[in-house]
């Protein structure tokens, strides 16, 4: 009993430690950008006191008065139509030099927080401001002063809202263009691994062919061969065969007339080919092992009733083996949806073609500052993979435990 | 799959065109007018750079004149990861037609593996009589190719002013001070305001994989202030060592600044690890967390409102002042991109000869953050009062000097200059990162 709460407590902590930073990247994304910026993502739920900046009136304003009232509130929020800025007016920084009675002949610089209710100097006038965030700002005679901006610290109510998501996905359609790349580019390099691969494990777990066992370790010996080693020449072989095509274009069609025989090495085909290659020696050994669990009498007794080996495969092997294929496809997908280095090098460079990852980048480079709207976009890019994942959760465990127990 | 992302690449092409159609109008209506580049009417000029966000949209406008007037098609791919890809796309054939190189130290390794395509004298001669200090500007592009010789392959576009100081005037009036012109008068203005428990000094240099570089600008510029533009060259060229006294000089200066947890927001360990585009929003802050900010003239787009700040005056900039004892004149320190041609074509030519026309550097001059050299642009085409005033400090300078780390080899520039630099922000002492970046030095020669 209590081995088991202990590791129910385990557990809960590190579910808490999982959810922590996916909590702070939504809270952060729904919050506005200048809270985002002055304050933790866990003030975001309580009241928390923000110092803001506002100006008196607007600029370039010739008006006299003696008295001028205005509130702090509408002056913060102004056009503003999302996140307005409500809560309690609580005190307002002044500066200002007096002679300083240590050093004679020298100032001093005084600062001092004025609470809610008490008059101070101004600009020649005096200011108070209520809780509420009316101020009045009155003059010994008519005066039109230059706005004054003063640095207020208001105990602010927590606010949310969905307007960086409304930007990021309508503003521009950069997001919405990497969203549909990254489907082209993941779908097929899903799909092409996984095909070839089911069909190399049938061929290592049940056919007979001489050097079988070597050809196998040699493939599952390729799983060490790190991407980042092979840019180069891969993309050298892109290039040569971008070239061949290129002239095959030219002999087969007419593009020579409006100079469009051009054909492209960085694509989204070299991107399906090269996850597709690096995708396959880890495809090819978990479906091995787990086809070659697969009952022996079942494929005998199919063979003895004529069937081929194509008919084995399509109709005994394929339907038992579609937990260890799913479990594969979530992490194929996951691998190139997440992908941004091959991207980055292999893929397509045109501005509306580049994958969510770069994307991403992009917005680190522009945004730094923006944090929410690169959260908002980083939220995006994780909704897909998690429906991916939940849809094919009971697959994906069956088709971890494949092979490790007999039946399974 | 394919088709429906193709109507939609289309459709999308189609409404972006015509939203920046009706923005570029005006862009390529400059002063000077357009002369006659040919036509080239669908040929694709490709070009790779490290320009993004702000700086990339302003690169389309521009280049968008030289689409309308030859026909052309110029696509551009900015990734902040230029200077890796370039590497990986140069030696596999996969060559843009121009690659616009940050650092001239990648540029020139690049020329030396014959990557780069020779401009041609002609376009340098034009560079040494239509730009101001024109002969350098020609040497800041000239490299050394495969075989040893000499050639120009950067065309130097979009320059960058390095020796500002920004401050919000705010703030200075709230607080009684005044702009100081000299570096004795800077110095006791940050003891001032640590004196008053303000704090002088925004200093962030993290950078990703360039981090560093905002401390070689200070190192620099204060090099230009404590020993003469003669002996900046020769630490330029390595003749003088970099852990010899006048180097190690200007180190301990800036270690003043960078290193004094009163001066700096946040504390000295801040400095290695604050981005430097959050480094200024300590301006603007409130309350405001630093009163000073030593940067180029590219930064206002990191401010909070990216910039708007200094069109509404909240924010200023005064020229990050020389020593009134050494008397060393007024020196400025600047950079500037360099435009390589990287794979030839008749549209590239043309390209070039269209960054010649002066009315190619007003459509951007009228965008904002961008300064120029040519001496025929009209300065009336600056977007901004504050542009021209930048301008004014270039045309002040007694001395002009480019950003030393940018003329140094990649592997010191590019390299162990930005890592040591951060390694002194980290607490490493002045002779050790001179000696390193000394070494590092010594094994390249």
């Amino acid at each position: 009993m209590i081995t088991r709460t202990f590791s129910h407590l385990v557990l809960a902590l590190i579910v808490f430690i999982w959810i922590v930073p996916f909590v702070a990247l939504v809270s952060t994304s729904l919050r506005s950008e200048t809270e985002a910026k002055t304050s933790g993502f866990w003030t975001a739920f309580t009241p928390t006191v923000l110092g803001h900046r506002f100006s008196t009136h607007d600029k370039g304003s010739t008006v006299e008065f003696i008295e001028m009232s205005g509130n702090i509130f509408d002056r913060l929020n102004g056009e503003k139509s999302g996140f307005l800025v409500s809560g309690e007016v609580q005190s307002i920084l002044i500066k200002a030099r007096i002679m300083n009675p240590d050093k004679p002949g020298k100032t001093k610089l005084i600062r001092k927080l004025v609470p809610a209710g008490e008059p101070f100097e101004t600009r020649g006038g005096s200011l108070v401001f209520q809780s509420n965030g009316d101020f009045t700002w009155t003059f010994p005679e008519a005066t039109a002063p230059k706005p004054k901006k003063l640095d207020v610290f208001i105990n602010q109510d927590p606010i949310f809202g969905a307007d960086a998501y409304i930007e990021v996905l309508f503003d521009n359609k950069n997001v919405p263009n990497a969203l549909i790349s990254s489907f082209i580019v993941t779908i097929p390099a899903t799909i092409i691994p996984i095909t070839i691969a089911a069909f190399a494990a049938y061929a290592f777990a049940w056919m007979q062919f001489p050097g079988r066992d070597w050809l196998f370790v040699l493939v599952v010996s390729l799983m060490v061969v790190p991407t980042q080693l092979a840019f180069l020449p891969i993309l050298q072989g892109f290039s040569g065969i971008a070239s061949w095509a290129t002239a095959l274009n030219a002999w087969l069609t007419d593009c020579e007339i409006n100079d469009s025989c051009q054909v492209a090495s960085k694509s989204f085909a070299s991107l399906w080919i090269t996850h597709t290659a690096f995708g396959l020696p880890l495809a090819i050994y978990l479906l091995r092992n787990y086809i070659v669990g697969l009952p022996k009498e079942l494929l005998q007794s199919a063979r003895i009733d004529g069937a081929s080996h194509l008919q084995i495969f399509t109709r005994i092997i394929i339907p038992l083996s579609v937990p260890a294929l799913a479990s594969f496809s979530i992490f194929q997908f996951l691998w190139v949806w997440n992908d941004l280095i091959v991207a980055l090098y292999i893929g397509p460079n045109n501005a509306s073609d580049l994958v969510f990852p770069i994307r991403l980048q992009k917005q680190l480079g522009t945004f730094k500052d923006q944090l929410h709207l690169l959260n908002a976009s980083a939220v995006i890019s994780m909704i897909v993979p998690v429906i991916v994942f939940l849809s094919m959760q009971r697959y994906f465990i069956r088709g971890l435990l494949a092979g490790s127990v007999k039946g399974g | 799959m394919s088709l429906n992302r193709k109507l939609f690449g289309v459709a999308a092409f189609a409404a972006l065109s015509s939203v920046c159609g009706a923005a570029q109008a005006d862009v390529c209506d400059t002063p000077s007018a357009l002369g006659d580049l040919g036509d080239f009417s669908g040929e694709v000029i490709t070009i790779a750079g490290s320009m993004e966000g702000k700086d990339e949209e302003m690169l389309l406008n521009t280049v968008s004149c030289f689409e309308k007037a030859t026909g052309a098609v110029v696509k551009y791919s900015g990734s902040r990861d230029f200077a890796a890809l370039i590497v990986a796309d140069l030696r596999s054939n996969n060559a843009p037609n121009i690659a616009i190189f940050p650092q001239p130290g990648l540029a020139a390794d690049m020329a030396k593996e014959g990557h780069l395509t020779p401009l041609g004298d002609d376009l340098a001669n034009w560079m040494a009589n239509n730009y101001g200090a024109g002969s350098s500007w020609v040497d800041l592009g000239t490299y050394a190719d495969a075989n040893g010789n000499e050639n120009f392959y950067g065309f130097a576009f979009k320059m960058d002013l390095k020796s500002l100081v920004w401050y919000s005037p705010e703030q200075f009036e709230d607080n009684g001070y005044e702009i100081p012109s000299t570096m004795e008068e800077l110095i006791a203005l940050s003891d001032q305001m640590v004196e008053d428990g303000n704090t002088p000094w925004c200093i962030g240099v993290e950078s990703g994989n360039a981090t560093g570089w905002t401390a070689t600008d200070w190192m620099e510029d204060l090099m230009l202030r404590t020993t003469s533009p003669e002996n900046y060259d020769r630490w330029v060229s390595n003749d003088l060592p970099f852990n010899s006294p006048e180097v190690l000089n200007a180190m301990e200066v800036y270690g003043q600044f960078s290193r004094n947890d009163d001066y700096v927001a946040g504390g000295a360990s801040s400095v290695a690890t604050t981005f430097f585009g959050d480094a200024p929003k300590g301006l603007f802050s409130s309350p405001a967390s630093c009163l000073m900010h030593r940067q180029a003239s590219f930064i206002p787009a990191f401010f909070p409102k990216k910039g708007e700040e200094v069109a509404n005056g909240e924010a200023d900039f005064f020229y990050f002042p020389p020593y009134a004892s050494k008397e060393l004149g007024n020196p400025v320190l600047g950079a500037g991109t360099l435009w390589t041609m990287t794979k030839d074509s008749p549209a590239t030519q043309a390209f070039f000869n269209f960054m010649s026309e002066a009315s190619a550097h007003e459509a951007w001059m009228s965008q904002g953050t961008f300064l120029t050299a040519h001496k025929a642009a009209d300065l009336s085409a600056y977007a901004t009062p504050a542009l021209r005033k930048q301008g004014e400090i270039l045309s002040n300078a007694t001395t002009f000097r480019f950003d030393a780390s940018d003329l140094m080899p990649g592997a010191i520039g590019a390299g162990a200059f930005w890592s040591e630099m951060t390694a002194f922000a980290n607490g490493q002492d002045a002779q050790t990162t001179a000696d390193n970046i000394q070494a590092a030095w010594d094994a390249i020669k």
